[in-house]
């Protein structure tokens, strides 16, 4: 056990425990839907993290607020959701005329049902990916760790243990090989996919926290959003940074590659999306709302005409970034707070999208009529990150605060259906209990000294590495350590 | 995909405008798009084959397994396959999916240039010093080579028996370029004495010749499209043809009539060119000059020159036209250089405040009647979502024009990301103009002897470590 307490700094019980919060949640108390987090920890993260101890929690402070221009923006931001937080109460958790059914018109029929919850984080967790040939998942936490897990079985896969803070975002390489990781300790790893391991050198070049990761189609490049105002395209053979686009005056929130690798798109929580051309690094459109709502989350939609936002005005919109205007938005689900993030599927012929939300929920749209299709309680608190599988179709992930992993199956998919997961009741009402008995519980917790590491003299080299290259060491971590 | 947003006025420009950058990686002597753009082939001094990634500028792969220069280079359809020619007498056919060596042939004579067969890899045809032309087939193992003639075909109506003079004469005759044409059915051969032979491949015999220049065929290179050549001569001309129509079912070359379309040639100064090359498109001619630091480029319609690109203050060798951008790859003689022109974009400040717009002139703003009408949150609100009605598909893929279209296989190179790239680029020294001096002959040379690091010769490491450190 010690094994894997002194692998991981983040144990620190009191540590608060961290996720893609913004940086507004400096007075929490005047947040109307603090109570979202239901998991007995009222405290409001801050985006610290398990390499922050209590006793390091005041210094971060203090740092953060020498810079007196966050702050400020922080009041700003703050007197907006006020301003406009009156229009969204209407947005409290779902009553049951809001169950949405299908109409009987509607092409597009989705019924997903949890079939496995994977546990072994011991923090929430942030973001989860399929991979790009949908045989794994990989998910990210705060705990510092990554884990994959085998799409199909649940079965945990390895561990990826190396960063020093919690991890804020993953991304897979086109070839599912590899595995890119941007934390909170501002470096970006590269991981094999197959032995777990860390190529040798981290990226570093941002100066906060790395909090979004686009591989480009080709997996020759990489663009990384960080907590510096800053989005980075990384040559990743070089493991280079290639270009600096000035892109924002406050946090990126998010990143992505279209699908043609010759655009990139970034969202800040200035309210802004921006296009980037790939080649030459300059802007080629912004997108803004009026109401300037903060975006967390941005994605080409599958095709690359439009771009999906997430926005802290618990709204999703979809972009038509040729022409500049908003061409739906899609409502119904809470988001004051996380950087939420969700993702398009297919059911059917139609195509849907689906997202969590801070009450639990994972919610679906359909994307033309922008109605709720299903919505279903997936995770004990928010429901940080949902992801469709690029391979095989009616497979879902989701990712939750509470620390634990979901896969979702839609039984109505012929495949499924045969797959021995027929016992679902499909009449079952949506959104009560997610716990059925066809749920398979997933314990991806680790035996001792079998991390999927290789070795803590490893993770001893990987951390000085770290150091040496301006990171502070915790002292308590370091003391431990050695 | 980022067409639609980029300024049309950019998108208008054909030809690049002024030096945006350079490659380096050893002393490059040659280079090649492959047929996407996505990467360029580098052949080095040193016999290592380097591949440019266009879209980082690093190095994609590092090909070793010549001794000599590199002479030249060719990209198969696909892209997966690259065959290089090199002063050591020998070409390789590289499988780009691992980098190992498909097939290495050797010659009798150095080889001047390589170039695949459009379709398939597994033919080429070479062109050597002083010596016949060989197509090469290494669908086997044991590569075949087939001989191919240089004698130009007489013309049919003196049909007298071929005079002794003549005969001497022909004898003279060897071929210093082969190309294919665009499906690969026959081959345009250029000889030096100015003759372009047109050869059937299944039967090797040449079926039209005509004399094109005077002096030495140095260099043919089609379009993309296939159907203009243009020709490089010692006669410090650059000619451009049209292609007949080769591919008819029942061909009669006495009907195949090729004539020049353009010369280009700076009278005044007598320039001679070193390399040329065809736009993407096929509008533009580029030429690199000899003994002079500029790249020249005219325009097909006219004939007009219409850039001279200046660079780097050193002469330039080999030229290449990016497939598809107004992008110009050159590789500068003396440093070993590859220089980059393209067109270096303005940022349009417009894009970056989506309610700004940028205007020719001064224009007088009219007030909407309700543009300052103070309206609830909530209506507008609904407003705004009942505006959204608009049928939208986030899913079908609708086809970019002008895009190469992948086949769902379609080969991908694959990205390394533990390429021990620890060599120092700088393995060679300049003692003088044009000279170059390898840093540890012995090192280079052991390069080459994979099997023994495959072997783990431990010795052989110490050594590299050893020498790292100095």
């Amino acid at each position: 056990m010690s094994d894997v307490e002194s692998s991981d700094p983040g144990a620190d019980r009191h540590s608060p425990k961290r996720r893609r919060i913004s940086a507004y949640d400096s007075d929490s108390s005047s947040r109307r839907y603090s109570s979202a987090d239901d998991n007995g920890e009222r405290r409001i993260y801050r985006r610290s993290s398990k390499s922050i101890g209590c006793n390091d929690l005041p210094v971060r402070r203090i740092s953060r607020s020498s810079d007196g221009s966050v702050r400020d923006r922080d009041h700003n931001f703050h007197s907006r959701t006020r301003s406009s937080s009156g229009n969204h109460a209407i947005h409290t958790p779902p009553s049951d005329e809001d169950i949405a059914t299908p109409p009987s018109y509607k092409p597009l029929k989705i019924n997903y049902k949890q079939k496995f919850i994977l546990k072994g984080h011991s923090k929430g967790i942030s973001q989860v990916r399929f991979s790009p040939n949908g045989k794994w998942i990989a998910s990210c936490s705060a705990d510092g760790t990554i884990k994959i897990w085998d799409a199909v079985t649940g079965q945990h896969k390895r561990t990826l243990e190396g960063h020093l803070a919690g991890v804020s975002t993953i991304a897979w390489s086109p070839d599912s090989n590899t595995l890119a990781s941007g934390s909170d300790d501002k470096a970006i790893r590269l991981w094999h996919r197959a032995t777990g391991k860390p190529y040798p050198a981290p990226l570093l070049g941002h100066h906060n926290y790395v909090y979004s990761l686009a591989f480009s189609p080709k997996g020759n490049m990489l663009v990384s959003g960080s907590y510096d105002e800053a989005v980075f395209l990384w040559d990743l053979r070089a493991r280079r940074q290639m270009r600096s686009l000035p892109a924002h005056s406050d946090p990126v929130g998010g990143v992505d590659f279209i699908r043609d690798g010759t655009l990139v798109c970034s969202c800040s929580t200035d309210g802004l999306v921006r296009v980037w051309d790939t080649a030459t690094g300059q802007c080629l459109r912004t997108l803004v709302h009026e109401d300037n709502a903060p975006v967390t989350t941005v994605r080409f939609s599958p095709n690359g005409r439009y771009i999906l936002a997430f926005t802290l005005d618990s709204c999703i919109r979809l972009w038509d970034y040729v022409a500049g205007t908003c061409k739906k938005t899609y409502q119904g689900h809470i988001n004051k707070k996380y950087s939420l993030g969700g993702a398009f599927g297919i059911g059917g012929s139609e195509g849907f999208i689906a997202s969590g939300s801070e009450n639990g929920e994972i919610i679906f749209w359909d994307v033309k009529t922008k109605e709720i299709v299903q919505r279903d309680i997936g995770h004990k608190g928010v429901v940080c990150w949902v992801d469709t599988s690029p391979t095989q179709r009616g497979t879902l992930v989701s990712g939750g605060l509470d620390g634990t992993v979901s896969i979702w199956v839609d039984v109505n998919e012929p495949e499924h259906a045969l797959n021995g997961i027929s016992k679902v009741k499909q009449e079952e009402s949506t959104g009560t209990n997610c716990l059925n008995d066809d749920v398979t519980v997933m314990d991806g917790v680790i035996p001792n000294g079998v991390s999927g590491y290789g070795g803590d003299d490893t993770i001893l080299n990987v951390r000085r590495s770290s150091f040496e290259d301006g990171i502070p060491p915790k002292k308590s971590d370091a003391m431990e350590e050695d | 995909m980022n067409l639609s947003l980029v300024d049309p006025f950019v998108l208008a420009q054909d030809y690049p405008e002024s030096t945006t950058g350079s490659l380096r990686s050893g002393h490059a002597t040659c280079a090649r798009f492959n047929r996407k753009g996505d990467f360029l082939a580098a052949g080095r001094v040193d016999g290592t084959v380097v591949i440019f990634d266009t879209e980082t500028n690093g190095i994609a792969r590092k090909l070793k397994g010549h001794t000599r220069q590199v002479q030249s280079l060719s990209w198969s359809r696909d892209g997966r396959y690259l065959l290089t020619a090199s002063q050591d007498w020998k070409c390789n056919v590289w499988d780009l999916q691992d980098g190992s060596i498909l097939r290495s042939v050797r010659f009798e004579a150095p080889v001047y240039i390589a170039e695949f067969h459009p379709l398939t890899h597994l033919k080429f045809v070479v062109s050597l010093f002083e010596d016949q032309p060989l197509l090469v087939d290494i669908s086997e193992p044991q590569p075949r080579k087939f001989s191919l003639p240089s004698i130009p075909k007489r013309n049919q109506y003196d049909d007298e028996p071929i005079s002794d003079k003549q005969a001497a004469q022909d004898a003279k005759h060897s071929t210093t370029v082969t190309i294919f044409t665009s499906f690969g059915e026959h081959i345009l051969a250029g000889t030096n004495k100015g003759w372009l032979n047109i050869i059937d491949v299944n039967t090797r015999t040449t079926i039209y010749s005509t004399k094109i220049c005077t002096g030495v065929v140095i260099f043919l290179r089609l379009t993309n499209s296939g159907r203009d050549v243009v020709i490089n001569s010692q006669d410090r001309i650059i000619r451009t043809i049209q292609m007949p129509n080769l591919s008819v079912v029942d061909l009669d070359p006495d009907t195949i009539d090729i004539e020049v379309e353009h010369k280009f040639q700076d009278v005044v100064n007598k320039l001679s060119w070193n390399h040329v090359a065809f736009s993407s498109t096929g509008e533009y001619v580029t030429a690199s000059t000899f003994n002079n630091h500029d790249i020249y480029i005219w325009e097909r319609n006219h004939g007009s020159l219409v850039k001279i690109l200046e660079g780097p203050k050193e002469e330039h060798g080999v030229v290449e036209w990016h497939p598809y951008r107004p992008l110009i790859a050159a590789c500068g003689l003396e440093s070993g250089r590859i220089n980059i022109w393209s067109i270096i974009p303005q940022q349009r400040w417009s894009a970056l405040a989506p309610d700004f717009a940028e205007v020719e002139e001064n224009v007088e703003y009219l007030e909407h009647e309700d543009e300052f009408d103070i309206h609830p949150q909530e209506e507008i609100h609904k407003r705004r979502l009942d505006l959204e009605d608009e049928d939208i598909d986030v899913l079908t893929v609708e086809p970019v024009k002008g895009e190469i279209v992948d086949a769902e296989d379609a080969f991908r190179m694959p990205v390394k990301l533990d390429l021990n790239d620890s060599e120092d680029e700088e393995e060679f020294i300049a003692v003088g103009r044009g000279e170059m001096r390898r840093k540890s002959p012995t090192q280079a040379q052991r390069d080459y002897i994979l099997d023994s690091e495959a072997l783990g010769d431990d010795e052989f490491k110490k050594g590299k470590s050893g020498r790292r450190k100095r």
